[in-house]
């Protein structure tokens, strides 16, 4: 293709002569058609939902280009691509659905896009004991649909389900909109199949617990690519609830209304979803509920009684809080609108910068992380909104979902770097964690040492381990020299 | 022909593809390059002299049924993503743009028999004279299913409703896809001459692509038609809903209905083609997965069985696996009993069907 458009960030590429030579080996293991070095796929697989790769689109740029887009059929075929990779030592990125938000699935360094949607099979249900064996490639909309027809649900609802992966969920940490009931993907998981780039493949043990060693099963969770390539995994599975009760409250103060749904979690009580929205969020979501009031949102599912239990509980401990009872219709209107994202298209054609920043806080932070984030938010020039909401809640803390949006003008990156430095020193200094869901990517790898400290040599070591080319997603979860993307 | 709207393109190609599990193309290749913002992204960064086409981008943004399955979850209601993406295989003034090699010999006999096939539609046959119905059937099952029209000449006949047919020209749906809005107009402009001639006041179609096109194109292509265009589902449910068909009992069957996407999430039509089955004695409906507006295309839209015969041939593998084991499969759509014909599977045609059980 004549004139392929602009790279901003690809740090480096491998030479083209080492790429034949993959390429040569990879089609007798995956036949021709699997590989490919048509501009097409490599422009696909260039980017994914980091928002800086709208910005740069409508500018008319990509973060970077792979050289070689791979598809395999099986965890067989990613063993030995990756063994041929790592002694090639070509870079190799893992590509799900491309839906994270923070451009971990960007081939920095050129190499291969090792893309999983053909590995998109539901292997087995195991109806007895609730597990159910997955590919990676699968997408999380056929995966949950799937499973509720055959009468149940994987309890793992993300917005993103209907265009994010198996592999990518596990990858990343994930969190479904259901998460205070069913877990995050990390509760959820059992076990899973990962393929080291030395080609070894490592099957972990769907046992309910086990004290046989370390679970190494989990150290896949959360590694976004940097040490290997999830093949499959097995997971909890729910029969479908009996019954569902929606109910929904609005509080004077935000405080107030924390502290409340704290005593929720420490009664006992797990609803499925528990969502609690600043006064300004409110009025955006909840426009019939003014922007005065803060709206605290739940659904409770199971079985029937101990639904009516649970409803109970809550509705007492709401109430002696001294929120009002606003009835079930807002959790109805949220269900209806919780995928729809349009909003975010039309504000970057309309020249905003926006993004979502989620945050990890126990509960003695839950508030002022809120309040710290926000005041660094707005004091960027330019922001114009920053708003928040807790979008899961355990028994020990809360995970806080920031949206910013700024109108900054012709330098858009600068304004969104700002953002974030904000954003991420007014969390690290209340100690809260720097990410709940999105993971680190390739932009919060700037920030990993100070979540970390020392705990990043540990990281560091476990990878040179496990890696030791270096060849496995380079440039993410704060390894390597971060930040040169930012020059 | 196939302006774009650059505001909706722009709305999908910075979409995180909210749709893709619902693209039967993407599900089918499982290659990004055809997901739906993807081929949004190639059109968008065209359109603004980012990125230039070639046969390749051309054939990825290409990769599209026209099955509107995107629309399902899209939450822009005003989007309609195939045809913002039209114009990437329609030549411009530059030739910057265009058609794939391999669709030339489909236009060239769209030119030479105003249908794709290599012969000639339908040469007239029974009409009668100032009938105030106009039945289209519409090349593709004139090609593949010849037996359809007699189906249909028979549920007439058996009505007592006077019908004309016309020397059918290609309805032009064709060729607007392999990017030829010339050679539609064209086809257009014969059709709507013979319309017109007619004097008929209700053309009916059992074609789902040409009601589209009838419906959609081409007042817009200089063609209002002075006629009412009707599904020929609803229309024959009328015909048994009046009395003047009775279908009796062809044994106990188990049928399951496949949606073709144009009927039920264009034309809305659902609830018809099931009503017109329940009206057989005996029949019991066995609903596949996604099922109404929430069908998956077959593979056929956009002429898939002939632009991209492999990928329409696995997206029909797709779909097949969603219906139920025990119970044959019916449609009302051409391309979708074409398409769904694989391995030895037979695929029942709603009007065939009625037909039988009306004449028996
Ligand atoms: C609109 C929207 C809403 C979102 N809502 C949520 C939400 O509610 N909860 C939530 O948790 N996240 C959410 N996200 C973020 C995103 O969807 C998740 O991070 C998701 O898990 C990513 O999956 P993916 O398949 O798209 O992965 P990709 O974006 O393709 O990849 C993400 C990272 O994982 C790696 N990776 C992918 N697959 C594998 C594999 N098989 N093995 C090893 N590494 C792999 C990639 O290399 C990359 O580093 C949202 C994103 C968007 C755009
Ligand atoms: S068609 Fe709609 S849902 Fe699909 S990618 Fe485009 S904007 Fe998103
Ligand atoms: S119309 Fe059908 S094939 Fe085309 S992008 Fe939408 S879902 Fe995919």
């Amino acid at each position: 293709m004549r004139n392929l458009p602009q790279t901003v960030i690809q740090e480096s590429l491998v030479e083209p002569q080492v790429i034949e030579a993959f390429a040569r080996d990879a089609q007798a293991i995956v036949g021709a058609d699997q590989i490919s070095v048509n501009p097409a796929d490599l422009l696909a697989n260039s980017r994914d939902y980091w928002p800086v790769n709208n910005i740069w689109m409508i500018e008319g740029a990509l973060p970077a280009l792979p050289q070689l887009v791979a598809w395999p059929g099986s965890a067989d075929e990613v063993s030995a691509l990756l063994r041929l990779a790592d002694k090639l030592k070509i870079p190799v990125t893992p590509y799900g659905e491309g839906s994270g938000a923070l451009g971990g699935a960007i081939p920095l360094k050129g190499g291969i896009s090792l893309d999983l949607k053909r590995m998109n099979r539901l292997l087995e249900i195991d109806e007895e004991s609730l597990l159910a064996t997955v590919e990676s490639g699968l997408n999380g909309a056929l995966y949950e649909e799937s499973l509720n027809r055959a009468g149940y649900t994987g309890g793992h609802i993300p917005q993103s389900l209907s265009c994010s992966s198996v592999g990518g969920w596990l990858a990343c940490r994930a969190a479904g909109q259901f998460s205070t009931r069913y877990g995050k993907i990390e509760d959820i998981a059992v076990s899973l199949q990962a393929v080291l780039p030395d080609g070894t493949i490592f099957s972990g043990r769907s046992v309910p617990r086990a004290a046989t060693g370390p679970r190494l099963d989990h150290l896949f969770i959360g590694s976004e690519g940097i040490f290997g390539v999830i093949t499959s995994a097995t997971l909890r599975i729910w029969p479908l609830p009996e019954k569902r009760h929606l109910a929904s409250y609005t509080f004077a103060d935000l405080k107030g209304a924390l502290e409340c749904v704290r005593l929720i979690m420490r009664s006992g009580a797990r609803p499925a979803v528990v969502r609690l929205y600043d006064a300004q969020e409110t009025g955006n979501h909840f426009p019939e509920l003014g922007d005065q009031r803060c709206v605290l949102i739940l659904l409770i599912e199971g079985a029937e009684k101990i639904v009516a239990a649970e409803a109970e509980v809550i509705k007492e401990l709401a109430l002696a809080a001294g929120a009002i009872d606003s009835g079930p219709d807002h959790v109805e209107h949220w269900l209806e609108k919780r995928f729809n994202i349009s909003v975010a298209s039309m504000l970057f054609q309309k020249g905003a910068v926006l993004d979502t920043i989620e945050v990890s806080t126990n509960w003695h932070n839950a508030h002022n992380t809120y309040l710290a984030m926000q005041n660094a938010l707005l004091a960027v020039e330019g922001t114009i909104l920053a708003s928040g909401h807790y979008s899961h809640v355990y028994p020990d803390g809360a995970g806080l979902y920031m949206t910013t949006v700024g109108f900054p003008g012709a330098n858009k990156l600068k304004f969104y770097k700002e953002i974030w430095q904000a954003a991420m020193e007014a969390c690290l200094a209340q100690g809260t964690a720097i990410s709940h869901h999105h993971g680190i990517g390739l932009h919060r790898g700037l920030w990993m040492r100070e979540e970390h400290g020392s705990g990043m040599e540990v990281l560091e070591k476990v990878k040179k381990a496990l890696d030791p080319e270096g060849i496995m997603n380079p440039g993410k979860l704060g390894l390597g020299e971060v930040g040169l993307w930012q020059k | 022909m196939a302006e774009v709207n650059m505001e909706q393109l722009l709305n999908c190609a910075l979409c995180p593809n909210m749709c893709r599990c619902d693209c039967p193309v993407l599900q089918a290749l499982g290659r990004e390059k055809v997901a739906p913002a993807g081929k949004a992204r190639f059109a968008a960064m065209y359109k603004q002299n980012h990125l230039e086409l070639d046969s390749e981008v051309i054939e990825a943004i290409a990769n599209c049924l026209g099955c509107r399955g995107c629309t399902v979850r899209c939450p822009f209601p005003e989007l309609n993503l195939c045809d913002e993406l039209l114009f990437a295989r329609t030549p411009d003034k530059e030739g910057r743009q265009g058609h794939l090699a391999s669709w030339e010999p489909y236009l060239a006999n769209l030119k030479k028999y105003s249908s794709p096939y290599g012969q000639k539609s339908f040469a007239g046959g029974r009409a009668d004279r100032g009938a105030d119905i106009l039945y289209f059937n519409g090349c593709t099952a004139l090609a593949n299913h010849p037996q359809s029209l007699a189906a249909v000449e028979k549920l007439f006949q058996k009505a007592g409703v006077s019908y004309q047919l016309i020397n059918e020209d290609c309805c032009g749906y064709p060729a607007e896809t392999w990017g030829d809005p010339e050679l539609a107009r064209s086809l257009a402009a014969e059709n709507y001459r013979k319309f017109v001639e007619s004097g008929a006041k209700i053309l009916v179609t059992s074609c789902p692509e040409c009601w589209l096109v009838f419906t959609e194109r081409y007042s817009g292509w200089g063609f209002g038609l002075p006629l009412e265009i009707m599904a020929a589902p609803s229309y024959f449910l009328g015909l048994v809903n009046d009395g003047l068909l009775k279908p009796s009992a062809i044994g106990q069957r188990t049928l399951s209905y496949h949606d073709p996407c144009i009927w039920a999430r264009s034309a809305k039509i659902t609830q018809e083609p099931r009503q017109l089955l329940k009206s057989i004695p005996g029949v019991n409906i066995k609903e596949p997965l996604a099922a109404g507006e929430q069908t998956h295309c077959c593979g056929g839209g956009r002429m898939f069985q002939l632009s991209f015969p492999k990928t329409a041939e696995a997206i029909a593998r797709r779909r097949l696996a969603e219906f139920p084991s025990g119970a044959a499969i019916v449609t009302a759509c051409p391309f979708c009993r074409e398409g769904l014909s694989q391995d030895n599977q037979t695929v029942l045609d709603l009007l065939e069907l009625l037909a039988e059980s009306c004449t028996k």
